[in-house]
């Protein structure tokens, strides 16, 4: 009860700063954009256009649809996350301002539960955000396309799960720092890291050669979660990454990898934030 | 019954990542608050009043000693849930009215959304806000926030009030509404903790205070016993006394005080008392009046925290 009255108030505390009603407005713009322009080519039914040009198909197997699906879903999800950082990081310190923290400690509510469901409230209402874009594209899709492509659903729910893992590291670092800026600035840092870990091989390997080098990227990679991993493998629901010579299997590794690092920064969080004095 | 215990509480903040700095806040503070009193905690800025409630509230931990908050050590989650805590400086989300402050807080304190509500309208009439509830805090007075943080700390009826300088920015006639506010609690059963630095409030109300200096405790009991229970007579007389006349009628040792058109006298005994008059009216001198004065709080106060040693 109490729990929930924070998760409730924190969602509208983010409502009336104006956070998540400017990702609300985006998501909405973007649903319109595609709502208007989004239409099945008059020559040849399967294939589909937007604002009057055709989208191809046809690469790696995937139809007009899918590749246009694959495409948004990949291009769009890093850009929403990141957007979700900017919306929810400053509810992770503004509850800690002088003056309010010492009346939410005072209450029957011990620290964790506090933490708890002061970043579930914001994780929640970037989810939330989240969710409703995805499910506005798949009602457009369907509703003018006749596609209904359920695993771009699903990708969209992943896509929350990766949120709440990344959101782990942001949420630790403005406990630590009580400065939302900064763990803005840190989120965008990991956030990039991120795409660089997942092909770590390819990449940042052949800048040093060195064992203990490797091993260290291996062992940031292992020990935070994997957000491009889990992104990736969210869009191979919907089918096979166009250009892309990666197997189109679903991998759910990066999933269970970040669930365990996640919870890791969470209970950091917890354990800073119940040792600390206000 | 002690709702209060604590035991050579000590608190030390320590900052700084690379060079730490230490400041000392707390030292062996032990003190007992009974059940049912008004308990003020009276110190100078920096005493470290705010830090002892806190340490009670579980919002900072002690370095060192120990603490029960209702029989219970602090920290201690349902203890909380009997108590109310108005801080210094609070704040409250500026984007929500009086009635939504409250049924947020209500909600935190475990209450329905129901009975939140018809408590917080209860007391935004108990605390002279009622015709605010419908409005946003951000348009409130510094006065107003008061009564409201003073709402919000009832909200579970609590057994025990931590209320730190609950006066503070509110003008004459609303700090005299505030006391009888307190003084109302008090007579429903509430134990108050009071922190102020504003002596004569204090002493208005509290039944029994301590005095804290650099976290140290100099004296804790009642306002008499912290008073010292020195009790002086002021004789005031008509005119003047020359020296050559203090002489002949004896008092020499006595305190004078004089102005143009009167001198006081000033006796600590009633046998002196006695002997003084007697004096003065064998010499066929008016005296105006004979009062009997107490030592103020304000006068043990600075002495103690000038000179004094921790009790």
């Amino acid at each position: 009860m109490k729990m929930l009255a924070m998760v409730r108030f924190t969602l509208f505390e983010a409502v009336r700063r104006g956070t998540l009603l400017f990702y609300f407005a985006f998501g909405t713009i973007i649903i319109a954009v595609f709502a208007i322009w989004l239409r099945k080519s008059p020559e040849d039914p399967s294939m589909i256009m937007l604002f009057g040009a055709t989208v191809p198909g046809n690469i790696n197997g995937l139809s007009s649809a899918d590749f246009f699906l694959v495409m948004l879903f990949r291009q769009s999800t890093f850009w929403i996350i990141i957007l979700g950082t900017f919306g929810a990081a400053g509810l992770m310190t503004s509850f800690l301002e002088k003056g309010i923290v010492e009346l939410y400690l005072s209450k029957p509510f011990a620290r964790w539960e506090l933490f708890a469901s002061r970043a579930l409230g914001a994780s929640a209402g970037v989810a939330a955000n989240l969710m409703y874009c995805i499910v506005g594209l798949w009602l457009v899709f369907g509703l003018k396309l006749g596609v209904w492509h359920f695993g771009f659903l699903a990708a969209g729910l992943l896509v929350s799960y990766a949120f709440v893992c990344y959101f782990s590291i942001v949420s630790f670092v403005a406990i630590w720092s009580r400065n939302a800026i900064l763990s803005i600035v840190f989120g965008l840092f990991f956030s990039f890291i991120s795409i660089g870990l997942e092909s770590r091989e390819k990449g940042l390997y052949r800048l040093w050669d060195n064992t203990i080098y490797h091993r260290f990227l291996d062992g940031f990679y292992y020990l935070t979660p994997q957000l491009d991993g889990m992104l990736s493998n969210a869009s191979r629901l919907i089918g096979q990454i166009p250009f892309s010579q990666e197997p189109a299997a679903f991998n759910p590794a990066p999933y269970f990898y970040s669930l365990g690092t996640a919870a890791l920064f969470y209970c950091l969080s917890v354990y800073y934030f119940s040792s600390r004095d206000f | 019954m002690a709702i209060v215990e604590t035991y050579q509480l000590s608190k030390t903040y320590k900052s700084g990542y690379f060079k730490k700095t230490s400041v000392t806040a707390l030292v062996d503070a032990s003190i007992e608050v009974r059940a049912g009193e008004i308990f003020g905690l009276l110190g100078p800025n920096g005493a470290g009043k705010t830090t002892f409630v806190k340490i009670l509230l579980s919002i900072v931990r002690s370095t060192n000693g120990s603490a029960q908050l209702l029989g219970k050590p602090v920290g201690d989650v349902q203890s909380r849930a009997h108590c109310g805590y108005l801080p210094e400086n609070h704040r409250y989300p500026a984007f929500l009215t009086a009635l939504e402050t409250l049924l947020f807080f209500g909600k935190l304190n475990g209450l329905q959304k129901k009975g939140a509500k018809d408590k917080a309208r209860q007391l935004l009439e108990f605390v002279g806000l009622k015709e605010w509830s419908d409005r946003k805090i951000q348009k409130f007075s510094k006065g107003m926030l008061q009564r409201l943080g003073l709402a919000q700390a009832l909200l579970n009826d609590p057994e025990v009030l931590f209320l730190d300088e609950p006066t503070d920015g509110v003008d004459p006639i609303g700090r005299k509404e505030m006391r009888d506010l307190f003084l109302r609690l008090k007579n429903d059963g509430v134990s108050i903790f009071l922190n102020s630095h504003l002596l004569s409030e204090v002493e208005m109300i509290s039944d029994r205070v301590a005095i804290l200096n650099k976290g140290a405790l100099l004296k804790v009991g009642t306002l008499d016993e912290v008073r010292g229970g020195t009790t002086v007579h002021r004789i005031q007389i008509a005119g003047l006394l020359s020296p050559e006349q203090i002489k002949t009628i004896g008092l020499e040792s006595q305190f004078l005080q004089s102005d143009e058109t009167t001198t006081t006298i000033s006796v600590k005994t009633d046998a002196e008392l006695n002997r003084t008059i007697d004096l003065l009216r064998s010499w066929g001198i008016m005296i105006k009046s004979v009062a009997q004065q107490k030592s103020s709080l304000e006068d043990s106060f600075i002495k103690l925290v000038t000179n004094g040693n921790p009790v």
